[in-house]
């Protein structure tokens, strides 16, 4: 049962990661620097539940804000470049940030073990659930609140004029700038939401792994977070959720009687999902259907 | 001042294989508006097949060399007909992350062959090293020098003297107006493959014979060290990603030695993020931003 609650775990914290891009998507941004904002906030919880005691809220907001606060710096030098441009400067960053957390020693005495990131050796203490008795379905539900606070905060912002704003940038800038849209505020609010966002599944992740260091935070897990929101459409958040399920879920863990031989199959599957849907799994038609299917919708 | 030349040096010997790699992307996405990250594994993977046989039945190294080359252009042939080809014109994006998914493929299949973690890479020259005045250069490196200064005059005339040069600048001038000239799109770009696998391989050889191991983290190497060299040069140019070659491998060399080894990759970031920042279209690049922003456009 704890696999279990273990993977629900991994696919909340996921898909946090994947709408952190989801929003930049939003903007037509594409952003591979989710790993380095996500590091930011496995490391910055990690370091204040461990090193300062904190308890885990406060911790996990603090976490959140600092790695916005550094997609807010991000946002503005990374505003001069698009496309395929941006999508190399937040790699570079993302980088930048994983070879500082690789160079980061800081080790402080805790009874009689030192305790705190440890450069190479990764960052191994961070108990702050074991520490407290926490069952592993009381984190996986804190673990789903967050989840369904921002799923619910990004449906309720496609609704919203701020939502229609974000849209319009994505579709066309110009288009949008002549009718009085405010570009730069545009973009790095969405840099900023998405780092916030990235945090928050960072700090999460920190604590059910207990574990973290350089190594989880490649371009691998970046690209994997672009990847959820293009495999799972930019028409609704829950796009996102059902890419998330679709790639951890089913292909990682239902492929895992393949052995070493999973990778492969894995990036074919992958690859023959993008293009046998183009505008994602969860497209509008998909959505049409299914609301029709619960009775919700009416014709259109 | 000595050391100052001499890491100069240093660096422009070993960026002239950045150069080589940066010129694998700078094609691609010159004749595709595309990103091919799996361009480092293509490379790794061919190399492991060459260094399989090493291992396995102690061929000689010319084989080595050959199965290298060969391995490279047939894998990067593959990366074209899955990632590219087969995904839809309008869909850059889609092509980037498919091509992530088969660096993770390829990945897979060369620590199938070779499971360990590092295998020795055999040189084809032994080459010693010698002194010109108060500097010592290696002789690994100026055959490095050497190949990427062949590699880039070929390319060179192959761009600018064939009739296939013609056909390739001509489509990444505009696809549309290449097409309406019977230029058959299809087939240049898998060309277009096999040739940018072929000068990556020559490239991927040249600097696993001067470090004279291989281990799985090449592939993600060469695929930073490519795409750091092309921006710094300007996307879709040329010359523009030799310079940018040539740079990355002299910051490099004096970051190395004037702050210490954890500061050499670093460096190249920090340039890379500086350089987006202050002149976004790279060194010589400035020209193709409109144009690649409108390839972007649908994503």
């Amino acid at each position: 049962m704890s696999y279990y609650l273990g993977l629900v775990q991994l696919i909340g914290i996921h898909t946090l990661l994947g709408l952190s891009a989801y929003v930049l998507m939003l903007t037509g941004q594409l952003s591979l620097g989710q790993a380095g904002f996500f590091a930011i906030g496995a490391y910055s919880a990690g370091i204040l539940t461990v090193i300062f005691e904190l308890p885990i809220l406060p911790a996990l907001l603090a976490a959140a804000a600092i790695a916005s606060f550094f997609a807010f710096l991000v946002g503005f030098p990374a505003l001069r470049v698009k496309g395929l441009m941006l999508v190399v400067a937040t790699i570079a960053f993302s980088e930048f940030v994983r070879l500082f957390f690789f160079n980061l020693s800081w080790r402080v005495p805790r009874g009689d073990i030192e305790v705190g990131p440890d450069s190479t050796n990764g960052f191994r203490e961070i108990r702050f659930f074991v520490a407290n008795g926490w069952s592993a379905w009381e984190i996986t539900a804190f673990v789903w609140i967050f989840v369904i606070l921002v799923m619910a905060a990004l449906w309720w912002t496609d609704r919203s004029r701020a939502g229609a704003v974000l849209r319009a940038v994505g579709e066309d800038e110009l288009a949008a700038q002549s009718v009085g849209i405010n570009l730069t505020a545009v973009k790095v609010t969405a840099m900023t939401a998405g780092g916030f966002i990235a945090g928050i599944g960072g700090a999460l992740y920190a604590h059910t792994a207990t574990y973290v260091d350089h190594l989880t935070f490649t371009v691998l897990l970046a690209t994997f977070a672009i990847a959820y929101p293009i495999l799972g459409g930019l028409s609704s958040v829950f796009g996102t959720l059902v890419a998330v399920i679709f790639i951890q879920g089913v292909l990682v863990e239902g492929l895992r009687f393949l052995g070493d031989w999973r990778n492969i199959v894995f990036g074919l599957l992958i690859i023959a999902a993008m293009n046998l849907k183009p505008s994602g799994l969860f497209d509008a038609r998909t959505a049409q259907v299914l609301k029709r299917a619960v009775g919700l919708g009416g014709k259109d | 001042m000595i050391d100052f030349v001499q890491n100069t040096v240093d660096g422009i010997m070993f960026g002239s294989s950045y150069a080589l790699l940066a010129i694998g992307f700078t094609i691609v996405f010159g004749v595709m508006r595309r990103i091919n990250l799996a361009f480092g594994a293509t490379i790794m993977l061919g190399a492991y097949a060459g260094t399989w046989l090493h291992v396995h039945y102690q061929v000689h190294v010319l084989v080595v060399v050959l199965t290298t080359v060969v391995c490279t252009v047939l894998v990067g042939i593959y990366v074209e007909r899955l990632c590219f080809h087969a995904v839809r014109r309008d869909a850059a994006l889609a092509s980037m992350v498919s091509s992530f998914v088969v660096w993770m493929q390829l990945e897979e299949v060369a620590i199938h062959l070779l499971p360990e973690r590092t295998y020795s890479f055999p040189s084809l020259i032994v080459a010693g090293s010698f002194e010109l005045g108060p500097f010592l250069l290696r002789g690994e490196q100026i055959t490095m020098l050497v190949l990427a200064a062949v590699m880039v005059g070929a390319l060179h005339l192959l761009l600018h003297r064939t009739r296939y040069g013609l056909a390739l600048r001509a489509i990444s001038e505009s696809p549309r107006a290449a097409a309406y000239m019977g230029i058959d799109a299809a087939w240049v770009m898998l060309c277009a493959f096999a040739l940018v696998s072929l000068v990556g391989a020559v490239a991927g050889y040249a600097i696993l014979a001067t470090d004279e191991q291989i281990t799985p983290f090449f592939g993600l190497w060469a695929t930073f060290k490519g795409l750091i060299a092309m921006m710094l040069g300007g996307m879709g140019s040329l010359p523009g990603a030799i310079l940018g070659g040539l740079l990355l491998g002299v910051v490099e060399a004096h970051a190395q030695w004037y702050l210490g080894n954890e500061y050499k990759d670093l460096s190249a970031y920090v340039l890379l993020f500086a350089m987006l920042v202050l002149r976004p279209g790279g060194l010589l690049g400035q020209r193709i931003l409109g144009r690649e922003e409108l390839a972007f456009r649908r994503v």
